[in-house]
């Protein structure tokens, strides 16, 4: 086998430990938002309960008949504050969307980097340690990471798209389904990935 | 509040001027109070509820197991200290927020004195006090704040009476529901007081 490829056999350990410690500070980021989207979920679900609620009730029967226009003011009130909140849903799905074509330029990166590298014995690209997974495994990874982004993402909006005040019960149900995309995204190659090349850093 | 006066000639002001620019002032630092109260009755009215959701669970799974065992007279209501101090809580809640409403009733007759009073100086053909509105606008402004005001005031003195008595949970969901977003408190309120703020001067034109 050749030796005299291990100095591009470095360089592109290099590429890929920058490339890593990107998508580990794209991750947090990740995290952060999806929690962030937990929490506003929380309360889009609290207000539908409410709106429901609302719509339940004969204003006429009770001691707010009286009022005027009470329910039709309460329910634009309402509906105000969840527009607020789907507002801020469509920000984070933003974020969200950022950190994942952030992952897939610094993906890309690499990808091109080893196409460059024609000089790379191929059975060297297979070769792993016990110290070092092999530059094939490593690629491997940076693909499923890129293809989990991509999947989770869509799956976050497709779940935001189908969000709509009016159907209360649906929105209701917002944090269960939620709960269904958190339980995808926990069976985290993201964060296994990471963990597999962290001894890289340390190295 | 905070903010350098920005008003023309601000040493200059008549009395007149002055008053009106403290009272726009007030206008602002009573609607933050009332902010500030009506989360903290949301807190109490929330807690409210939740009592009643759960003694209510709790009675209903008592009445069936009755309905095995022999009564021994655990059907009788319950006295609820937490639920009362609560109630307590929300009911002074809803008291200063009476309070500041007083306030606001006083914030418009002065607002009225002072209009008067210029249409007695200087008839109707007064120039602006401040950059373009005439005096009676303050007045307009105030009385069309109170009016909000005074209809959520009412509003939440029925929620604050009938919310601890109610079983119906949907009721009890529109009551809070009503005390946080505060149907009667437009929100041109905000428009309109911000609107006095940039006249008097308080925020930057």
């Amino acid at each position: 086998m050749a030796s005299d490829d291990l100095p591009l056999l470095h360089t592109l350990h290099c590429s890929l430990q920058k490339c890593f410690r990107a998508l580990q500070e794209q991750h947090e980021t990740w995290k952060n938002t999806l929690a962030a989207c937990t929490s506003l979920l929380g309360s889009l679900s609290n207000l539908a309960e409410q709106m429901l609620a609302s719509q339940k009730v004969a204003f006429a029967n009770t001691p707010l008949q009286d009022f005027p226009c009470l329910p039709e003011r309460l329910r634009y009130r309402q509906q105000c504050a969840a527009e607020a909140l789907l507002e801020e849903l469509e920000g984070k799905l933003l974020e969200l969307q950022k950190v994942r074509d952030a992952a897939g330029v610094h993906v890309a990166s690499v990808f091109q980097h080893c196409d460059q590298q024609e000089g790379l014995c191929q059975e060297r690209a297979f070769q792993r340690s016990v110290l070092c997974p092999s530059l094939a495994d490593m690629l491997e990874w940076l693909l499923d990471m890129e293809g989990f982004y991509h999947s989770i993402y869509l799956e976050v909006k497709l779940l935001l798209l189908q969000v709509t005040y009016e159907d209360l019960t649906k929105m209701q149900t917002l944090p269960q389904a939620w709960e269904q995309v958190l339980q995808h995204s926990l069976q985290n190659v993201v964060e296994d990935a990471l963990l597999k090349v962290s001894f890289l850093e340390a190295g | 509040m905070a903010g350098r006066s920005l008003t023309p000639k601000a040493s200059g002001l008549s009395v007149s001027a002055r008053k009106i620019k403290d009272n726009a002032a007030d206008w602002h630092n009573l609607m933050m109070k009332w902010e500030t109260l009506n989360e903290n009755g949301f807190t109490s009215a929330t807690k409210i509820v939740n009592i009643k959701i759960a003694t209510q669970f709790k009675d209903k799974l008592e009445i069936k197991c009755d309905e095995v065992a022999a009564d021994d007279g655990r059907l009788l209501p319950v006295y609820n200290a937490e639920l009362e101090q609560y109630c307590t809580e929300l009911l002074g809640t809803f008291e200063k927020m009476t309070k500041i409403h007083q306030k606001m009733e006083k914030l418009c007759s002065t607002t009225k004195g002072i209009c008067d009073l210029e249409k007695y100086n200087h008839g109707n053909h007064r120039t602006p006090l401040f950059h373009t509105w005439p005096t009676p606008y303050f007045y307009e402004a105030s009385v069309k704040l109170l009016e909000m005001y005074s209809k959520e005031l009412k509003l939440k003195e029925t929620i604050v009476q009938e919310m601890a008595h109610t079983s119906d949970q949907d009721l009890s969901m529109v009551y809070l529901s009503s005390w946080l977003y505060q149907p009667y408190v437009e929100q041109s309120s905000k428009v309109l007081l911000e609107s006095m703020l940039l006249e008097t001067g308080h925020r930057p034109l």
